[in-house]
C-alpha cells in the first residue's frame, strides 16, 4: 500500500510523494556519479597550489566549478583553483614519515624516450596525513620520465612519503581573469564565527535576571 | 553535523585471526608511532569495513540533516538570517561530499553509498528523524545538535585514516560558525518577547530526549570496541562524549534561564560527571528501526531527488567516462 507523504511543510507535501517502498528501488547504475578529479587550492598569489579533496564531475569545466563551490567558497582568500582528473596522475607508493620516497624510486632498466616532451607538474606529501603540495615542474616524454627528473631537481628538499605527477595539459588551473571570483570572499562576513557575538546580550540578561 | 553511528557495528569482515600476523603488527606499529594510515597502504579487513561505515553514516547524516534545516530557509526571519541559514546548509551538503570521497578511497563507491542510504540498509544520525516545528527548533538544532557533532568530529580528526583526518579538518573549521550562528540565534530568542522565550523553550523540551541519545547507548567494553580504539578508528567512548557535551553546554543553556526536562540532571561535584535519567533506549532503536516521525519523509525526499536529477547525470555522462577511486 502507497499511502501518501504528509509533511510539516506543505511544499513537501505538494511533492505529491509517497513513503518509499523499499522493494520498488531502481538501484544507481555505475557512474551515476561521474569520474573523479583531485581539486587543489591556492590561497594566496604566487602561493604553491595544494591538494584539498576530490570532486565528481562529468566534464573537466565542470569539475572546476563544483571545486570552487566545494573548496573556496568559506575562508577570507583564494587567488586559483586547478583540477585535474584522478586518472591522469600517476601515484607512487606511499612510504614511512622518517623515510624520503624518492630514495625508493631507481630506474629499471630503460626509459622510453619516445615521442614529443611536455611539461609535467610534481605534487609532493610530505607527511601522511597532510596535504599533496605543488612543487614545481619538469618536461619529459612520459610521467615515468618526469618521476625520476623531479628525483633529481626536488629530492634534495625535505623528505616525501608520496609523490603525484601529472602532465600538466591535463590539469585545468584558474586563469588570471578569474582572480575575480574570490573579490566577494571577505565581504560575506555571515559565514564567519565572529560575526556572532552574544555575550553582551547574555550579560544583559543576567543583569536583569539576578536574584539581588 | 553527525553522531550516534557510533553503535552501528559492522559485520561481514574477515575475522582478525584470519590477518597476517606480522602485516597486522606492522599496521599497529605505525599507528602507535601517529603516523596516518593512507589508501594504498595495507590495512586489515575490519579496519576497513568498520571505518566504511562509519564515514559513510557520517556523510548520510550530513546530506539528510540539511533536510529539517533546509525547509527553513525561505521561512528565516529576514535577510541576514535567510543567507546565514543558506550557507549553512550549503556547508552541510558539502560536507557530505568530503565524507562521502573520503569513504570511496576505502573502495565503496558513491553509487553504493547512495543505493544504502534510500533502501534503508545504511544508516544516518538518528536525531534527523525528528521534525523541526518552528524556527526555534531549526536554531536548536544548529546550536546542540552541531554542538554534539562537534564533540564527535574534534574526536575523530585526531584517528588514524588520512583521508577521513582531512575531511574532518576542514568540516570542523566550518562548524564553527555554524555552532556561533546557533547560539546567537538561539539567545535572541531567548533574550527577546515572551512568546520568542516560549517558543525556544518548548523547543529545547522538544530536542532535549534525541539530544541524550546522539551519542548512542553506553558502549559495552567488548573486544571489538577495543580493538577499534586501539586502531584509533574509534577515539572516545559515547559516554565520554556525553559527558563532555553536557559540560560544556547545559551552564550555557542555563545560564539563559532555560530549563531542560529532566529534573534528575546535574552535575556530581564529587565524581565530576552528569547525573541525568537514563534516555529511553527503545524509542531510540524504534526510531533508528524506522519508525520515528520523519523516517519515511527523509527517505522519500532524498529518494525524489535522485530520481528527478537522474535524467541530468545520464545526459552528462561520457561513453567513455571510467571509474576510479579519488586518491586521497
Amino acid at each position: 500500500m502507497n499511502t501518501p507523504l504528509i509533511s510539516l511543510d506543505p511544499r513537501i507535501t505538494r511533492l505529491g510523494l509517497y513513503e518509499v517502498i523499499p522493494e520498488t528501488l531502481v538501484p544507481k547504475s555505475p557512474l551515476d556519479q561521474f569520474e573523479t578529479y583531485e581539486a587543489f587550492f591556492q590561497k594566496k598569489v604566487e602561493g604553491h597550489y595544494e591538494h584539498t579533496g576530490p570532486v565528481h564531475a562529468p566534464h573537466p569545466e565542470l569539475a572546476y566549478l563544483f571545486a570552487k563551490e566545494q573548496y573556496s567558497r568559506r575562508g577570507n582568500t583564494c587567488t586559483g583553483i586547478a583540477v585535474v582528473k584522478t586518472e591522469d596522475i600517476q601515484a607512487t607508493a606511499f612510504t614511512d614519515n622518517d623515510k624520503n620516497i624518492y630514495d625508493l624510486i631507481i630506474p629499471r632498466g630503460e626509459i622510453d624516450l619516445s615521442g614529443p616532451v611536455k611539461s609535467f607538474d610534481i605534487f609532493h606529501m610530505k607527511k601522511r596525513g597532510q596535504h599533496h603540495e605543488h612543487v614545481g615542474r619538469v618536461e619529459a616524454h612520459s610521467a615515468e620520465e618526469a618521476i625520476y627528473k623531479a628525483k633529481q631537481e626536488f629530492s634534495s628538499l625535505a623528505p616525501v612519503v608520496n609523490v603525484w605527477v601529472a602532465a600538466t595539459e591535463d590539469i585545468r588551473f584558474s586563469t588570471p581573469e578569474e582572480k575575480s571570483f574570490w573579490d566577494t570572499l571577505p565581504l560575506k562576513k555571515y559565514r564567519e564565527p565572529l560575526a556572532y557575538k552574544v555575550q553582551g546580550k547574555i550579560d544583559q540578561y543576567k543583569k536583569e535576571h539576578s536574584s539581588n | 553535523m553527525y553522531g550516534g553511528g557510533t553503535i552501528f557495528e559492522s559485520k561481514g569482515y574477515k575475522e582478525l585471526s584470519l590477518e597476517d600476523p606480522e602485516k597486522l603488527e606492522a599496521f599497529q606499529a605505525r599507528i602507535d608511532r601517529g603516523e596516518k594510515i593512507e589508501p594504498t597502504d595495507w590495512m586489515p579487513d575490519m579496519y576497513r569495513k568498520q571505518l566504511i561505515r562509519m564515514i559513510e553514516q557520517h556523510a548520510h547524516s550530513e546530506i539528510i540533516g540539511a533536510l529539517p534545516e533546509g525547509t527553513w530557509i525561505t521561512r528565516a526571519p529576514g535577510f541576514r538570517r535567510k543567507l546565514a541559514q543558506m550557507a549553512k546548509v550549503q556547508d552541510e551538503v558539502g560536507h557530505g561530499q568530503l565524507l562521502y570521497s573520503a569513504a570511496e578511497t576505502l573502495g565503496k563507491s558513491r553509487e553504493e553509498m547512495f543505493n544504502d542510504l534510500i533502501n534503508g540498509k545504511s544508516k544516518y544520525s538518528n536525531i534527523f528523524n525528528y521534525p523541526a516545528f518552528t524556527w526555534a527548533d531549526s536554531n536548536v538544532i544548529s546550536w546542540l545538535v552541531d554542538a554534539g557533532a562537534i564533540v564527535n568530529q574534534t574526536a575523530n580528526a585526531k584517528g588514524s585514516y588520512g583521508p577521513y583526518c582531512r575531511a574532518l579538518e576542514r568540516i570542523c573549521a566550518e562548524e564553527s560558525f555554524h555552532l556561533k550562528y546557533g547560539h546567537d540565534a538561539v539567545v535572541h530568542l531567548a533574550t527577546g518577547s515572551p512568546l520568542q522565550r516560549q517558543m525556544v523553550q518548548e523547543a529545547l523540551h522538544r530536542w532535549w530526549p534525541p539530544l541524550m541519545h546522539f551519542f548512542g547507548p553506553s558502549d559495552k567494553i567488548s573486544v571489538h570496541t577495543e580493538q577499534l580504539m586501539r586502531w584509533k578508528v574509534k577515539m572516545a567512548t559515547n559516554d565520554d562524549m556525553r559527558q563532555q557535551f553536557l559540560d560544556m553546554y547545559v551552564p550555557k543553556i542555563w545560564e539563559l534561564g532555560l530549563t531542560l526536562p529532566d529534573e534528575n540532571l546535574k552535575k556530581n561535584y564529587e565524581t565530576g560527571l552528569w547525573e541525568f535519567t537514563e534516555p529511553d533506549w527503545e524509542e531510540f532503536k524504534r526510531v533508528i528501526n524506522g519508525d520515528g516521525p520523519c523516517n519515511k519523509e527523509r527517505l522519500a525526499v532524498r529518494k525524489s531527488a535522485e530520481e528527478k536529477g537522474a535524467w541530468v547525470r545520464r545526459a552528462l555522462l561520457s561513453p567513455k567516462a571510467q571509474y576510479v577511486q579519488p586518491l586521497a
